[in-house]
């Protein structure tokens, strides 16, 4: 992929002869580092889940959070560097809570997605009236779980690129080539979030390395009632009742 | 994490997107005059000359205080531009969040917008720090503004109540806050055009002892008082009951018939003749 | 001393709202002055904003026209952000609010009063003092006869301080109806014409209900 590099992959502004800006694609690149996240939308409402690594025994994994609240409607999980998004999260509240200020109403997540990536190509020199904010591309990537009255459940992906698509179902960092490949295969329309709710720990405990438990994984829910994030026992009762290995049929049996 | 001065408006491009607030608060438009006070005065402050063409709506009772089972607040609901009675129902008690209340006396929308305006930034301070914000930062969030923007003209004088965790007990506070930048805390106050006369009752009939309901009572009994002395406060009184669950709204009651209801429950107001 | 005054007494003469179950009402008079002298007796001061949201701004006409200029980009901008989703009259009124607070320094002589259908399906009516501060309300007149409106809208509308002849209760508005509000608009205009040199010519009116907007005119008096 990076055989043309040259000394044009250093400057965050100057695009390739070819046309490439290969900043950012090497950003795209520090997400595949992250630990896996995974999202998946139902008709009630979205599930992020994330995988929780931690690089030694010594570590506290409740200190390891990587879905956070945006407001009371808006969820979001990422993969990447924790420190960058820190940054993007900060900035998704102030624009949520500013929205409400302005509007007298809760921002829509599109809205709050877009305005996210806004902040991804901040990158660089300044531009006209606006303050430049990183030197180089963000290094992580979201996914944006929101319920909002126009659109109900959704589920954004953002990339550093400052894209951003809406999935039924996504996967990003370290595992997400193959558990996107599960989703692909798994994922049912008119699933129930109990359903996606399994699927969900399912793919994520096949790309894991480690054994799935309910301190290695975080999972959040986003539903009409809001932002929720699943307490220590919650998850110890789902990674307990989950099937040993769950087959496609069964799935399609639970609906 | 930015400091709110470091917050205060910066310029911004109209075009850039949506122009009314940077980081939450408006981009202020001062007219290029080398006093802009004093023209502000000139144009919009009635208290000192009734004939100016800007009346924003003003004048007030409110009170609040700590007692045995929480916080009783009560306001009138009178909105006087002039001697015009702008409103007669405005709402003078600002739900900043389910935990915290603020009050309004002086420029109503100056208090409307930096209440509101607090309540997002409690909010911000909630999400960033995962659990609410106690009454004296969030009173000194408000007055850290009235400060900064001392002498340009903002006229307001809250109260802010609420609960607040210390050492792992939730503890009501009060902290009244004013445009001059003062914020004192405290455990009963009176604020607006009418406060002598809600004093009056509230020194005379205040025991920090007293019951839910005696305190209700009282809070309400002392805005009557207020609305029946001051010109500027009236029409009806807005009472809250504030508890460690956050705050209930006790109803709104109007003054013309509370006055007749009292003067016959309590024998009082015995210079008003008899229907 | 030469003093600083961006403020002039040109405007139209008065505006007046009412809200119901199903409608919303927003009239005002086409006469427009500057001090005693009349510039025009035909100039509508019922600002179109789209989204169906209408707007008056009595005070002074420069300051509510560009108020409105402003919302309009306002709006504008709020479509380009939000998917062309219809702008809310509860988020428009906040959004006035920030405008008219954003000049709290330099404040905009204005009264504005805005109409729209809530989410819900009644009729809304938002008004506001010059600095941003802003309640939803029954009913609210401003403009030259705003002393002469606002005390028969609460005689009409809303039956302050009266009691029911039958329970000797307070008597309540429940049931205002389209046609009875619309006869309330025109007896307190042609109320206001009468007793305010600023009121006259044409009346105009807007109705907003669940099927769209009409528009109604009447003759005032032209004296």
């Amino acid at each position: 992929m990076f055989l043309t590099r040259s000394e044009y992959d250093r400057g965050v502004s100057t695009f390739s002869p070819e046309g490439r800006l290969f900043q950012v694609e090497y950003s795209l690149e520090a997400i595949k580092l992250g630990s896996t996240a995974v999202g998946i939308k139902t008709k009630d409402g979205v599930i992020l889940g994330v995988e929780k690594r931690a690089n030694s025994k010594l570590m506290e994994s409740g200190s390891i959070n990587k879905i956070e609240e945006i407001e009371k409607h808006i969820g979001c999980a990422f993969s990447g560097l924790t420190a960058d998004a820190r940054m993007m999260i900060d900035h998704a509240r102030v624009e949520a809570t500013n929205h409400a200020f302005n509007y007298d109403e809760p921002t829509s997540v599109e809205t709050l997605t877009q305005s996210v990536c806004d902040l991804a190509l901040r990158f660089g020199e300044s531009g006209e009236g606006q303050e430049r904010v990183m030197s180089r591309p963000f290094g992580v990537a979201l996914l944006i779980a929101g319920y909002d009255e126009r659109l109900g459940p959704q589920l954004y992906h953002t990339e550093p690129t400052g894209t951003f698509y809406m999935y039924d179902a996504k996967a990003i960092g370290s595992g997400s080539e193959g558990a996107q490949a599960e989703l692909q295969q798994k994922y049912y329309s008119n699933m129930t979030m109990a359903e996606a709710e399994i699927l969900l720990l399912k793919v994520l405990k096949q790309v894991m390395e480690e054994k799935l438990e309910a301190k290695n994984v975080q999972l959040a829910k986003v539903t009409k009632e809001g932002f929720q994030l699943y307490t220590t026992e919650e998850l110890e009762k789902l990674v307990a009742d989950l099937p040993a290995d769950v087959d496609q049929d069964e799935l399609a049996e639970l609906s | 994490m930015d400091t709110v001065i470091d917050q205060l408006p910066k310029s911004v491009d109209a075009a850039a997107a949506l122009p009314a607030c940077v980081n939450g608060l408006p981009n202020f438009e001062f007219p290029s005059i080398d006093t802009p006070s004093a023209f502000l005065r000139a144009f919009t402050d009635d208290a000192s000359n009734p004939d100016v063409p800007i009346k924003p709506q003003h004048g007030t009772t409110t009170l609040a205080f700590k007692f045995q089972g929480g916080i009783i607040v009560a306001v009138d609901s009178r909105a006087s531009a002039g001697s015009w009675i702008a409103s007669q129902k405005v709402k003078k008690v600002l739900e900043i969040n389910p935990f915290m209340l603020g009050t309004m006396a002086g420029g109503a929308a100056d208090c409307q917008f930096w209440e509101r305006w607090l309540g997002s930034q409690c909010r911000l301070y909630e999400l960033r720090n995962k659990k609410r914000i106690s009454v004296s930062a969030a009173s000194k969030i408000l007055a850290n503004v009235t400060y900064h923007y001392k002498g340009s003209g903002l006229s307001m004088g809250t109260m802010v109540c609420g609960y607040s965790e210390k050492n792992n007990t939730l503890e009501p506070e009060i902290y009244y806050v004013d445009s001059d930048g003062s914020r004192v805390a405290g455990q009963l106050f009176s604020v607006g055009s009418g406060q002598t006369f809600a004093y009056g009752v509230l020194d005379q009939g205040y025991d920090y002892n007293l019951s839910v309901e005696d305190a209700l009572t009282l809070g309400k009994r002392a805005i009557i008082a207020a609305t029946h002395r001051d010109a500027y406060s009236g029409n009806s009184c807005n009472l809250y009951h504030l508890k460690p669950t956050g705050w209930v709204y006790h109803g709104n009651y109007d003054a013309a018939a509370e006055i007749w209801r009292l003067k016959e429950a309590e024998g009082s107001f015995n210079d008003i003749r008899t229907k | 001393m030469s003093r600083f005054n961006p403020y002039g007494d040109s405007s139209g003469g008065s505006s007046l709202a009412i809200a119901g179950a199903d409608f919303a009402i927003l009239a005002g008079d086409t006469r427009h002055s500057t001090g005693f002298s009349i510039d025009s007796r035909d100039q509508s001061q019922i600002a179109d904003l789209g989204d169906g949201l209408f707007l008056t701004s009595n005070g002074f006409s420069a300051d509510a026209k560009q108020l409105v200029d402003d919302l309009r980009t306002q709006i504008k901008w709020y479509h380009h952000n939000n998917n062309d989703h219809k702008l809310s009259i509860s988020a428009a009124a906040r959004t006035t609010m920030m405008l008219l607070y954003g000049k709290r320094f330099f404040p905009y002589y204005v009264n504005p009063i805005m109409i729209g259908m809530a989410d819900d399906g009644t009729g809304a009516v938002y008004s506001f003092d010059p600095l941003g501060s802003y309640d939803r309300e029954p009913s609210r007149a401003a403009g030259h006869a705003s002393e002469l409106l606002m005390p028969f809208l609460d005689n009409q509308v809303t039956f302050a301080n009266q009691l029911d002849p039958q329970t000797g209760e307070p008597r309540k508005r429940l049931d205002l109806d389209l046609q009875t509000a619309v006869d309330l608009v025109k007896d307190a205009f042609t109320g206001a014409a009468e007793r305010q040199v600023q009121v006259g010519d044409t009346l105009e009116i807007v109705i907003l209900t669940k099927d769209g907007v009409d528009r109604q005119y009447y003759d005032l008096r032209r004296d």
